[in-house]
């Protein structure tokens, strides 16, 4: 048992050469990312922690004579295993053995954030405390006796700004002393009180008799946790004497108490922070009004809170598209240049112009990648957005204002943000999700965003709505349609909450942070590693999925008819497509598709609107023979408007808003809830919601004579 | 730190009394102990050296005296000890006061941790029980009084079931819960109830029983609140501020 604390070999000798490993721990909000970028600078890598949806930031750091690799754990409150981020931290104390833990605090919080510290502490990893935002502490008339601090805790302890990049050299300094240093494992006992530690000395006895190579502050930790009854040192554990001891002293505690003992535990430690924090630090007399306070006062008043809300997200969806029509107009232009260049080489080849390798080329992976990439701008503009709302302390705010109207859904108020950003994109939105703590939140959050309608899918309504409703109705009817998904994605996250995520409903705390100017390249840094990690991840599998995608509509070929392809290059596009898979799997469909009203052309356009859901335009466009169609061609709503009712062209907004999400968001479903299961229970599960309804709608409607 | 050898009886009065005192004016001067106390000064000189050298004091002659988490810690036990032994004497032995409060500074050093363990969980089983209860002690004090009555033991019985089923109506309605409390309340946190993964969190997040909290504003909506705790601001949901017991001050 317990191999997860073996293997304590001197530190800094683990390791080849003079690499050391550091992780950096701390509550949220503490400046730890400030902390690990002053550290790192640009040398960083952002991934994921395997099996779970958590981020993982990694750095490198050159600091005289040793090769730093800084871990940046996710921001915690505690090391009880609630949330999925307080697993992965803790594995990686376990499982990493980091040679030092830099504890980030937030000098304005002390006594919060040094919750953790000591919880670090007493797990006997080597600590340094780095006192973080000293400066707007003192300003604020805080005096900290930090000497003091260092010798009862046992650590060293350093004044630090993060983006001022002041006390980083001496918290470096004082790291890789603490790394290198012979005793550096040394841990703090916290006295729980007579209770309590007659408790964890009877655990402690019993397991030194089960396993004598546990070291003393090992064996103190591990009963402590078992008496806390943390489920997973429980499971680890798997010594039936052992759980036996440590439940029946938890349970004398309890009666003893009247209290779970993990809560008396707490309380304990708290305690003992009162205590050094009355001795260590002096805090002002009287409290002034922070700038926070006010700001807070006007953003979250009763009145004006909401309509300030609404404005800012109303501002931040003009910047998005204002700003990234032209960029997008440009890498429009730029595709279509690459795709004639590319062209261009068979050009003097008559024979074979219509050769495949032009067409995957040209069409599948030029094209294909091109009609996604067109929306990186918006992405990345939105992604901006996120960055600098989060850094400046708003998002909390936005939650804290819509949470009662999300907590009828059962969600999160962090969760509306994402939502509301699906209206851009679904991609930007997925990946927003990642401020939810909770995973039932996230993944419920994440499952409904496509039923919000994003931006691609307008150009489809802009197309059907004029050929088919008249004037009047046009704006009511674009209405509805964004109406009828909003309601759907809060619909189904409530039943989503209820059926699936049930257990998982975790309780709302949530700390306001203070306000911060945010900083530009911190804001842009992000920017640029989650576009950066869309264009990666998600590119390769787009960049497949654009080759499947051509293949279906391309294959089988048409045999050359060198006559009626002279006539007319649109008419033998619309045989080709007719022809191929996709036209086939159109006509194949048939019997799935009648129920809706669809026919075999309509099913072959929403194949191809699983690259990007305006295509589906310019996919009737092709199989109408219209060559090239977009959302203002009166020629193509003239072909509809002959074989499509209104109930019909209905049906088909209400499918197209509904069904299959697009590849790019079934990519980065993939990658944010780091499992094709999740994808594809969402690709599958929205798709047979849009079935259901729409062949409701439809049925209903061609009985009461609405076709 | 380990737990320190055996204080004498006296050693932990002082400690006791330290721990009195700064918990009205968070520091002691010998003075104020020896007057408490009432010794004299060397003694208390001498005390506080002997505790000093357990690291359970901050000390040096003529400054203030503080106490060190450890003797924090020790002292918290004493108390624990000493109010444990009092209640029981006041509460259930009925008897009065001062006569308790001699009596249970004089058991307090020697009663071994399981003997009070039972004695305050017997004063807590007489409170709940609906069959003992307040009333139930004062007739054991006109019993030790007056010993020869007569009683009607029917109707006791009759009386306490009555008793009961009125309690359990009135039982949520005293206390004063966080939610009810409007922005600009200050008030201490006196317990967390609820479930036990949420009182765990709310505990971690700094609300533990005794912290001072001051409600800042409630969202727009009309939930979730803001608070004020440990110097930072935390928001929650009324229905877990519903779960927390509050002391209000005015």
């Amino acid at each position: 048992m317990l191999a997860f604390l073996k293997s304590d070999s001197p530190p800094g000798a683990r390791r080849p050469g003079k690499q050391l490993r550091i992780a950096i721990a701390g509550n949220p909000n503490s400046g730890k990312t400030t902390v690990f970028n002053a550290i790192t600078g640009s040398r960083q890598h952002v991934g994921n922690y395997p099996g779970v949806t958590v981020e993982k930031k990694t750095g490198f750091c050159r600091w005289g004579d040793h090769e730093l690799e800084v871990v940046d754990l996710p921001g915690i409150y505690s090391l009880t295993p609630h949330s999925d981020e307080e697993v992965v931290a803790r594995n990686v104390l376990f499982d990493e053995k980091p040679d030092a833990v830099i504890a980030v605090i937030d000098a304005c919080s002390v006594e919060r954030n040094l919750y953790l510290a000591i919880q670090l502490k007493e797990l006997g990893v080597p600590l340094v405390l780095c006192f973080n935002m000293i400066d707007v502490a003192r300003s604020r008339g805080y005096q900290f006796e930090l000497d003091k601090l260092s010798r009862r805790l046992d650590a060293p302890v350093v004044a630090t700004v993060g983006h001022k990049e002041f006390g980083i050299s001496e918290l470096l300094d004082a790291t890789v002393n603490l790394a290198t240093a012979s005793d550096g494992r040394r841990s703090l006992q916290v006295n729980y009180g007579h209770e309590v530690e007659a408790a964890i000395g009877e655990v402690s006895a019993t397991l030194q008799a089960r396993d004598g190579q546990l070291t003393d502050v090992q064996r103190r930790w591990l009963s402590l946790k078992l008496v806390e009854r943390d489920e997973e040192i429980r499971r680890r554990i798997e010594d039936s004497q052992v759980l036996e001891v440590a439940d029946r002293n938890a349970h004398r505690l309890a009666r003893l108490y009247g209290e779970a003992p993990e809560i008396i535990i707490a309380e304990g430690r708290y305690n003992l922070i009162s205590a050094l924090y009355r001795e260590a630090v002096r805090g002002p007399a009287l409290e002034r009004r922070t700038k926070t306070d006010r700001i807070d006062a006007v953003v979250t008043h009763r009145y004006l809170g909401i309509p300030l809300f609404l404005g800012l997200m109303y501002l931040i969806f003009q910047f998005t598209f204002t700003l990234g029509e032209p960029v997008m107009g440009w890498i429009e232009a730029g595709f279509g240049r690459l795709g004639l260049a590319v062209g261009s080489f068979w050009g003097p080849l008559a024979p074979v112009a219509n050769s495949a390798l032009k067409s995957l080329l040209v069409d599948g992976v030029i094209g294909g990648v091109g009609g996604v990439l067109v929306f990186l701008p918006n992405i990345a503009l939105l992604f901006l957005a996120i960055s600098l709302l989060e850094s400046s302390g708003y998002m909390a705010r936005a939650a804290f204002i819509m949470d009662r109207l999300m907590n009828k859904v059962g969600l999160h108020g962090k969760s509306f943000i994402p939502m509301l950003i699906g209206f851009g994109c679904s991609v930007p939105a997925i990946m927003a999700t990642r401020t939810l703590d909770n995973r039932g939140d996230r993944l419920t959050t994440m499952f409904v965003i496509p039923l919000i309608s994003c931006s691609a899918r307008l150009p489809i309504y802009l197309l059907i709505i004029p050929a088919f409703f008249p004037q009047r109705w046009q704006a009511p009817m674009l209405w509805l349609v964004y109406l009828i998904g909003i309601l759907l994605a809060l619909v189904s996250a409530k039943l989503l909450r209820k059926a699936v995520f049930k257990g998982e409903t975790s309780a709302f705390l949530m700390e306001l942070p203070p306000y911060k100017v945010p900083t530009i390249k911190a804001a842009v840094l992000q920017m640029w590693e989650r576009a950066r990690l869309f264009l990666k991840k998600a590119g390769t599998m787009i960049l497949g999925m654009s080759i499947l995608m051509w293949a279906l509509s391309s294959f089988p070929r048409v045999q050359p008819d060198a006559r009626s392809q002279q006539r007319d290059p649109s008419l033998s596009a619309a045989q080709q497509i007719e022809h191929s898979i996709a036209g086939r799997a159109g006509r194949l469909m048939g019997p799935v598709l009648a129920p809706m009203g669809f026919d075999w052309r309509i099913g072959t356009a929403l194949i191809g609107a699983f690259a990007a859901k305006e295509v589906f335009v310019a996919q009737m466009g092709i199989v109408y023979s219209l060559g090239e169609a977009d959302e203002n061609s009166d020629t193509l709503r003239d072909k509809l408007r002959r074989d499509y009712t209104p109930l019909v062209a209905f049906c088909i907004m209400l499918f197209t808003l509904i069904s299959s999400p697009c590849m790019a968001t079934v990519a980065i479903m993939r990658r944010e809830s780091n499992s094709w299961r999740w994808a594809m229970a969402q690709f599958w599960g929205l798709t047979g919601l849009a079935f259901v309804l729409t062949v409701l709608v439809y049925q209903v409607g061609s009985r009461l004579g609405l076709g | 730190m380990e737990i320190p050898d055996k204080l004498t009886a006296s050693l932990e009065d002082y400690l006791k009394t330290i721990a009195r005192i700064t918990a009205d004016k968070q520091a002691a001067r010998a003075k104020d102990i020896a007057g408490r106390l009432n010794v004299n000064m060397s003694s208390v000189t001498g005390a506080l050296r002997a505790l000093a050298d357990r690291g359970l004091v901050n000390y040096a002659p003529y400054e203030y005296v503080t106490l060190t988490e450890q003797g924090t810690e020790v002292a918290r036990e004493v108390v624990r000890r000493h109010e444990g032994v009092r209640d029981f004497l006041v509460g259930v032995l009925a008897l009065n006061e001062d006569v308790a409060d001699k009596a249970a500074c004089d058991m307090e050093h020697s009663i071994s941790p399981d003997v009070l363990e039972r004695i305050i969980r017997l004063a807590d089983y007489i409170e709940i029980c609906p069959r003992t209860g307040a009333s139930w002690i004062k007739e054991f004090k006109e019993y030790c009084d007056n010993p020869a009555r007569e009683d009607d033991c029917e109707q006791c019985l009759t009386v306490c079931l009555q008793d009961y089923r009125q309690r359990k109506v009135h039982s949520d309605e005293d206390d004063a819960t966080l939610d009810r409390l409007s922005p600009g309340a200050k008030a201490k946190v006196v317990l967390v109830s609820g479930d036990r993964a949420t009182r765990r969190r709310m505990t971690e997040m700094g609300l533990t029983p005794g912290t001072l909290i001051e409600v800042e504003r409630v969202a727009p909506l009309g939930d979730p609140m803001a608070v004020k705790v440990k110097g930072y601001h935390l928001s929650l949901r009324k229905s877990e501020a519903r779960t927390v017991t509050v002391e209000h001050l005015k």
